[in-house]
């Protein structure tokens, strides 16, 4: 791949990565590392109550667990995060544990933000705004995913204001992320299926950005390889530990990679959809992706081409062709995971077309896009294929 | 010729902005209020404290450019801060400040989204810093 001679990019990766089937174990090592005597651990009610991975993480944390914080709402709020954070200083919390998914890490993200800064929450919306680190975070991802474990991305949702907070900040990046595989077990197979396609989706996004870079490009594409290896025995054989391993791991890379090369028009729409009408964020990524593979199909065609031969598609032909061959494999592997293929299948009526076409420009994630999206006109098209989910 | 950062340069930089074409389409419908500069101080080149830049910027124009203080700057709605030397490779064009704040060398208090999506007008923006004869304190 060619990059401009112009081309400049940062490469952070600070996230100090821990993985293995049991390494809830070292969670506690973890924490002795950083100094973190007393901490809050953030978790949701599903987790704590229908299944084990919240005491497993409570038993090897022991008593410096001054506080187990377990309001979290789908998506976070910034209700939620101020709620924990109070709680979490009143109880003498210094450091933040997260077990869960891309809602609870992001609501400890903004957790740690306060407990370093206090105030409210929207004081402290920006990017690169924060000038030290938040407090001390270990994350334990649950879902194969987000990739939040090591970006330094948090998106909480303001319900008064009807918006995201978006909080892009190299301060508030994780220091220890911890993969066991056996936190995933659980994970029902359509969320396996969703959360897998979110980590694919981020892997793309990083290969189709203007702000790819080498060292990105060299993630996502393994992450790319790894996922179409891993994610359909995830979700047919939910107990194999060897593949759950191997979509966490890779839905890590894709997290590194793309919060060093950002997302594009993928996350625009699933962010728009998601706020409203509640479409999950790895569902709607699912669904948006060959659509946009489409309409990008003349932007980024060498950054395709290696797309396809990591996802095991033929990568020979015109630039159009290619493209299409690379969406239509796409669609049918989301498919085969028992995930709907459009819009309309997961309740988008098709007159909000025109609204959520507008408000995808609103979203910071399009400008990032391989092909610019300058007008509701042109990325309606995009929206209404989303929408039938043509394979 | 004037001095980065001083109030001559605030005031024609003002100039620069409104004699802008690009400025008055890119920014038509910028309504959100005030955007404000922060350059940190470098007492080695002679700036000895924060310096501060309130653009009242609306709808294609710029209704008022001053030296303020950075705790005066930190009151508008959007606040970009950076080094001085980053400041000087945005007046130079060799840094784009949307790529910078992504990147983690200029901050940004406020929404990035809505910044983004008057791209153009923050081009125009930084073209038009680029218009003012600019000394710089360390050349
Ligand atoms: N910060 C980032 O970099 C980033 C990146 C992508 C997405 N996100 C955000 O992440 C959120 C989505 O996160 P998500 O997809 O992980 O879903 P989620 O965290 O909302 O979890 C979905 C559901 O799965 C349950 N669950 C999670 N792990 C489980 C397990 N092991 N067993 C059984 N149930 C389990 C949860 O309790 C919840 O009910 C969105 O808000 C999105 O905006 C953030
Ligand atoms: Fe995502």
């Amino acid at each position: 791949m060619s990059y401009d001679a112009d081309s400049t990019f940062v490469f952070a990766f600070p996230t100090r990565v821990i993985y293995g089937a049991g390494a809830v174990s070292e969670s506690s090592l973890e924490c002795d590392r950083l100094g973190m005597d007393k901490v809050v651990l953030v978790s949701d009610r599903v987790l704590a109550e229908k299944t084990d991975v919240v005491a497993q993480v409570r038993k090897a944390l022991g008593r410096r667990v001054v506080l187990e914080f377990l309001d979290v709402p789908p998506d976070s709020s910034v209700a939620a995060v101020e709620a924990g954070a109070a709680k979490a200083q009143a109880a003498g919390a210094t450091g933040v544990v997260s077990v869960g998914g891309g809602s609870v890490i992001d609501t400890a993200k903004g957790i740690a933000i306060l407990l370093r800064e206090g105030g409210s929450l929207r004081d402290h919306e920006g990017f690169q705004n924060l000038t030290r680190k938040a407090a001390p975070h270990v994350v334990l991802p649950t879902t194969a995913g987000t990739g939040s474990e090591v970006t330094y991305v948090a998106v909480i949702k303001d319900v008064e204001a009807h918006r995201k907070l978006l909080f892009g900040d190299y301060n508030i990046l994780p220091d220890s992320a911890i993969l066991d595989p056996l936190l995933t077990v659980g994970l029902p197979a359509h969320l396996t299926a969703a959360t897998g396609m979110d980590a694919l989706s981020h892997a793309l996004e990083a290969m189709h950005s203007l702000q790819r870079q080498p060292i990105a490009d060299g993630l996502a594409l393994r992450a790319i390889h790894e996922v179409r290896a891993a994610l359909p025995t995830c979700v047919k054989t939910p107990g194999d530990v060897a593949a759950r391993g191997r979509q966490l791991v890779a839905s890590t890379m894709a997290g590194a990679a793309f919060s060093n090369a950002q997302v594009g028009l993928v996350h625009a729409i699933a962010h728009t959809v998601g706020a409203r009408f509640g479409v999950h964020h790895g569902l709607a990524n699912s669904i948006a992706m060959p659509a946009v593979v489409r309409f990008n199909a003349l932007a980024c065609p060498d950054q395709y081409r290696q797309v396809a031969e990591a996802f095991g598609v033929d990568p020979s032909g015109s630039d159009e062709a290619l493209a299409d061959r690379l969406a239509g494999a796409i669609y049918a592997f989301a498919k085969s995971l028992g995930l709907p293929g459009g819009f309309k299948d997961v309740g988008v009526p098709r007159e909000a077309l025109g609204e959520l076409a507008e408000a995808t420009l609103f979203d910071g994630s399009v400008i990032y896009n391989a092909r610019p999206v300058i007008s509701a006109e042109e990325v309606l098209p995009v929206w209404e294929a989303a929408w039938q989910g043509e394979g | 010729m004037a001095r980065f950062p001083s109030a001559e340069w605030v005031t024609l930089y003002q100039d620069a902005i409104n004699g802008n074409p690009a400025y008055k389409v890119g920014g038509a419908n910028w309504d959100k209020g005030v955007v404000a500069l922060i350059c940190k101080a470098k007492p080695d080149v002679g700036l000895e404290e924060d310096a501060g830049i309130w653009l009242d910027l609306h709808k294609g124009v710029c209704r008022e450019a001053r030296l303020v203080t950075s705790a005066e700057a930190l009151k508008a709605p959007f606040c970009i801060t950076g080094e001085y030397a980053r400041w000087k490779q945005v007046i130079r064009k060799e840094l784009d400040p949307i790529t910078g704040m992504l990147q983690g060398k200029l901050r940004l208090k406020g929404d990035l989204p809505t910044i983004v999506r008057f791209v153009d007008a923050s081009k125009a923006l930084v073209e038009s810093a680029g218009r003012v004869a600019t000394e710089f304190p360390d050349d």
